[in-house]
């Protein structure tokens, strides 16, 4: 599974040892010889900010949604320059944060959070009363977790008798569960299942191990753990003046690298994953892009005979792999609610569970199917190890051509975002849940029993190659400012159901065009323009695959092409103490959209408080294929719409879940979590 | 106000005559233009050096006050004490560059065009009241006017926001500013140009944030071509986004960081000569804030600096207002009416320093033609201040007040200024300097 949007929403609206760069000291002059920096003479004292903040936000249907505090303490030092750097300086940013929602709301997202849940079982009232694990009868059209067709019934209904369904009540109970996209939509003939949603330490079920395994202090205080991510930023900063007045720039230690030209979307901007679980797409990416230990060097050539500036600049991030953090089940923050997916699909692979609507499914029937352990769901998450191949490398040329600001990069990462390959695909059997044996399904030369379409997965974090560039100029006959930014990526991987391995690459292009114009608005603001931001962010799959068959659309759930708009309005008052603005996005082939105002009051140097709300609305929730009806399992789960028992792949059926998620978008999937905020910020 | 800004004094005029030869000699247009006061300093009956000009002599003083400095001791809002007139010499080199081009430099058909200049000032003739163009010449001498010279540095730089009424400060800013001339270079070299300098950047201005917390590591960087035609580049780092914008035309004429200071409103005016409408209104004497910074009196002791450096101390209403002598001094009266239409002010009127050819006192209307702010940067002599500025021959800007009259808010600046190569570097002024300057 890929995530594709790129996308966060609040714009506008900072080494380790320097001794190891004097291996690059030949050549260079002292700065004060040439070019000299500030503050190189001798040094400046340690400056120290620190600053307290609460964000405390309700969320409309579940209530308190955030009450996070964090503690952010930058220290800097420059410590001037010496006989081959002309400054060297240090820059650290130490943050503690302490979300106390996971207590003060523990029904929704602590250690009392979900309950015991029931799940959909369309054509239950059409079957017989059959006892199911659940001691409650099938011909329920709400079956509780523990209810769908077991062992006993599957052998009634003619299958044979050592078929594996069923799964174990007291090892994955009902209670602590809630049902998948249960928040968003009802489950209208599709796939749900329960999810666990207490921390990993009150309830183990459905944690994926070093990827979603965050247990309650780690959920409200994310930055003491093995990464120390209490070490925001630490890194040197390194000049070196060459003879011929061009310079090197080096940077080591854990940073924030930053590429591109624009807003929200991170189109260039890839080389720090970022953290959904702090807030969503909803904080500044300052603050929720994942430090990494990287070293940069960087040639700047300065004005030449054709350029204003030029620059080189390499890039290694040398760090551990990390992806980005896309929230834990029954967390707050889950971006297109991965996090409630991956971990229902987990829990369903170690400990078996209840799907919806599953056996026999076709638009119109489907009865709720108890699944045992290792036969669907997520097996693991292939962590890449650190190695020197496992690192990642960039390159940027960086310069200004006749006032035109430009830059061409080059990147080649592990993808940050998860993708679901099924074990078929890489070879990995699985249970059959129709029999526990049966060499008629293999096929030749096969020596495990692995099942194509089959919807159990392992996470992999494959190799994507990136080229892009960007651009911004001045308009002037319009007053604007024009910001352009492109990639192509390779080896990005999606979601694709008309694939035995239930996922495929594709080269994928996206760009963003942003303009910005300060505008005055008299009736609003006499003395002071407002700033009008308006970005359109296009993403195209070339290598995108999508059917129909009999009963709808199948193959990739990501649209072929897509955009967002996005609209930034923000206006100052009583000199830019008070600050209004709203911030609107447009997802225009999910139909959904999401207005956040909000208002800024700077009380004083040292106190800033924020309020806000977002709101969305449009379409939320969207449907695609759910693999329901690929047959994975020959004869025993084919022969719907008439087709022979033997054919494999999709017939097009669908549902909400799993693969709508990648319709609706991170704006449509958070369709039901409007929120009102209140943001308090001292400076100590 | 007419009757104030074009009377000359007695002596004053009297001293200036010799400068409006109509065959002046090269020597003589030297003399008059950078020696203002070489055959005396202007007197005035009341306004002598030691007086005190408040509220109860104003009018005894009005016709050596601009219209709105009149007005704000009128109520009581500041008092002047007046320092006795000396003359702030440029450099020699600038003064011999501008010997070198007279007659040489004239303008082109189009405001904003200027044939024949090398360096030094354009256009050192007595300006012409007949000449239609004379406000355009006198902004050409703005614009390549010594100013802060080659290169230089204010650092650290404190801007406080404060409401008039009840004093209180609002916000300090801590910033670092600096300058850096491309061309037309008269003394740090290499001189006459930097190069290369492929797209014939005229001069640059590069500001850093340091404080407060919230716009910590803003900064901006403004390129402006020698081609007045072309549009100024500015740039924005905002320190939260880790990025650099692109400014569009229109924030060079919006708040700087929520101040009364608009970007083009820097060192008087930050703007290309062809963006406004050059009016020259006649010359006249008047109290500008000239003065020698180690002789002030009253200093602030509020920021410590390792060297005992001290800071302009503010006063009078809000604090609104720079405790420092003024001085009488012969200025040009220029006005200047924004071309755009949708420019935010009218019109500014510039009392310009006749010597330094700087814009020390500026009073600016709104678009309903009513005045909005008044403007004093005050400079000092730079043998009198910081040791690294002696003998530069450049006037320091040293302190500013912008008050805005209208919603009784005012900013102002208090300035460490260095005349200095090292602080100033041409790598300092580009764009990827800002994204690594962490």
């Amino acid at each position: 599974m890929q995530k594709h949007y790129s996308f966060r929403l609040k714009p506008l609206a900072a080494a380790t040892s320097a001794a190891l760069l004097v291996g690059f000291g030949t050549g260079a002059v002292r700065a004060a010889d040439n070019l000299p920096d500030m503050g190189s003479s001798g040094g400046q004292d340690w400056r120290v900010d620190t600053f307290y903040e609460n964000d405390t936000r309700h969320r409309k249907d579940t209530g308190l949604s955030k009450f996070r505090n964090t503690i952010q303490v930058e220290a800097d030092k420059d410590f001037g320059g010496n006989g081959t750097f002309s400054s060297i300086k240090l820059r650290t940013k130490f943050r503690g944060t302490y979300d106390g929602v996971y207590k003060l709301n523990d029904d929704e997202y602590g250690k009392n959070a979900g309950g015991a849940v029931t799940i959909e079982n369309i054509s239950g009232p059409l079957l017989p009363p059959l006892p199911t694990n659940a001691g409650t009868p099938l011909n329920l059209a709400n079956v509780p977790h523990g209810g769908g067709i077991n062992n006993p019934i599957a052998t009634a209904l003619g299958l044979p008798p050592d078929n594996n369904f069923g799964f174990n009540l007291v090892t994955n109970p009902n209670s602590g569960l809630k049902v998948l996209g249960s928040d968003l939509h009802k489950t209208k003939g599709g796939v749900a299942f329960g999810v666990p949603q207490a921390p990993c330490d009150y309830d183990s079920r459905g944690c994926i191990k070093d990827y979603m395994d965050a247990n309650s202090h780690e959920l409200a205080s994310p930055e003491f753990n093995d990464r120390l991510d209490f070490i925001r930023e630490a890194f040197v900063v390194a000049k070196m003046p060459m003879a011929d007045g061009r310079s090197w720039n080096f940077q080591l230690g854990k940073q924030q690298v930053v590429w591109g030209r624009t807003d929200l979307f991170r189109v260039l901007d890839v080389i720090n994953p970022v953290d959904y679980s702090r807030n969503n797409i909803y904080d500044e990416l300052q603050d929720i892009r994942i430090p990494m230990w990287i070293f940069t060097a960087e040639y700047r050539m300065g004005a030449t005979e054709t350029f204003d500036d030029t620059n080189i600049q390499l890039v290694w991030n040398f760090d551990k792999f990390r992806p980005n953090n896309l929230g834990q089940g029954g967390t707050p923050n889950q971006i297109l609610g991965a996090g409630d997916f991956f971990r229902g699909m987990k829990n369903l692979w170690d400990n078996g569970g209840t799907v919806a609507n599953f056996a026999l499914a076709s638009p119109t029937f489907g009865v709720a199917t108890d699944f045992g352990p290792n036969q669907i769901g997520i097996r693991k998450a292939h962590m890449p190890e650190w190695s020197l191949a496992n690192t990642q490398v960039g390159i940027k040329w960086e310069g200004v051509y006749q006032g035109t600001g430009f830059s061409l990069n080059a990147l080649t990462f592990r993808s940050q975002l998860p993708s679901l390959r099924n074990l078929y695909s890489k070879g990995v059997p699985n249970v059959n849940p129709f029999t526990s044996s049966g060499p008629f399904l293999l096929a030749p030369g096969q020596t495990a029993q692995i099942y194509p379409y089959n919807i159990a997965f392992d996470i992999y974090f494959p190799r994507v190659n990136l080229i892009g560039g960007s651009m911004d100029m001045q308009l002037d006959s319009i007053k604007s400012s024009l910001r352009l930014e492109t990639a192509l990526t390779k080896g990005e991987e999606f979601a694709n159901t008309a694939k035995p391995g239930l996922y495929s690459e594709s080269k994928v292009w996206r760009y963003v065009i942003g303009l910005d114009r300060p505008t005055f608005i008299p009736f609003l603001n006499e003395t002071r323009a407002f700033l009008l931001s308006g970005q359109i962010f296009g993403q195209h799959l070339l290598d995108h695959e999508e059917y129909r068959g009999p009963w709808g659309k199948y193959g990739m759930p990501d649209h072929e092409h897509n955009h967002i708009a996005t609209f930034l309005m923000k206006g100052w008052y009583q000199n830019d103490r008070v600050s209004p603005q709203i911030i609107m996005a447009h997802d225009f082939e999910a139909g959904s959209s999401v207005a956040a105002p909000s208002l800024e009051w700077l009380f004083s140097d040292n106190l800033k408080i924020t309020v806000g709300a977002n709101y969305k609305f449009g379409d939320g929730a969207q449907k695609w294929n759910d693999a329901r009806d690929g047959n994975p399992f020959p004869p025993f789960s084919g022969g719907q719409n008439g087709r022979p028992g033997t054919v494999q792949g999709m017939a097009g059926l669908t549902g909400y879940e799993p693969l709508g998620r990648f319709r609706a978008g991170p704006i449509g999937m958070a369709n039901k979590e409007d929120e009102v905020f209140v943001t308090v910020r001292y400076k100590f | 106000m007419k009757k104030t800004v074009f009377k000359l004094s007695v002596i004053a005029a009297a001293v200036f005559s010799t400068g409006l030869a109509t065959a002046a000699t090269p020597d003589e247009i030297i003399d008059s233009s950078f020696y203002p006061y070489k055959k005396g300093v202007p007197t005035h009956p009341v306004v002598k050096p030691g007086a005190v000009i408040n509220k109860s002599n104003v009018d005894s003083a009005k016709d050596v006050l601009d219209p709105a400095m009149y007005q704000v001791i009128k109520n009581g809002d500041y008092e002047i004490t007046v320092g006795a007139t000396t003359s702030f010499d440029l450099h020699k080199n600038y003064i011999d560059a501008t010997r070198a081009g007279i007659g040489k430099v004239k303008l082109g058909e189009k405001n904003g065009q200027i044939i024949g200049y090398v360096a030094g000032r354009a256009f050192p003739e007595e300006p012409d009241l007949k000449d239609p163009r004379a406000g355009e010449k006198l902004a050409w001498n703005y614009k390549y006017g010594i100013n802060w010279g080659d290169s230089a540095m204010i650092s650290p730089f404190y801007w406080k926001y404060r409401k008039m009424d009840t004093g209180k400060i609002e916000t300090v800013n801590k910033f670092g500013f600096h300058f850096l001339n491309y061309k037309h270079r008269v003394v740090i070299p290499p001189v006459p140009d930097i190069t290369p300098n492929p797209s014939n950047l005229f001069r640059a201005i590069y500001v850093k944030v340091y404080e407060p917390l919230d716009i910590k590591d803003t900064q901006l960087l403004i390129q402006r071509y020698d081609d007045d035609l072309k549009q100024d580049d500015a740039n924005l780092y905002l320190g939260f986004q880790r990025r650099v914008r692109r400014l569009a035309t229109g924030q060079i004429t919006d708040s700087f960081l929520g101040s009364d200071l608009m970007i083009e409103d820097f060192e008087g005016y930050n703007g290309r000569v062809s963006d406004m409408k050059w009016s020259y209104k006649g010359a006249t004497t008047i109290l500008m804030a000239y003065y020698n910074h180690n002789d002030q009196k009253q200093l602030s002791t509020e920021f410590k600096e390792k060297d005992g450096y001290q800071y302009v101390e503010f006063g009078g209403k809000g604090g609104c207002y720079p405790l420092v002598t003024w001085q009488l001094r012969k200025v040009y009266v220029l006005e200047a009416v924004p071309t755009d239409p949708n420019h935010p002010i009218s019109k500014r009127v510039y009392y310009m320093d006749t010597q330094a050819a700087t814009l020390s006192r500026t009073l600016i209307y709104d678009r309903k033609g009513e005045l909005w702010k008044s403007f004093t940067i005050g400079k000092s002599h730079p043998d009198h201040h910081l040791p690294v500025n002696k003998g530069t021959g450049i006037s320091i800007d040293d302190a500013f007040s912008m008050v805005d009259l209208q919603s009784k808010h005012c900013t102002t600046g208090q300035f460490r200024g260095e005349v200095s190569k090292e602080a100033s570097p041409p790598s300092l002024f580009t764009v990827q300097n800002m994204r690594g300057a962490n």
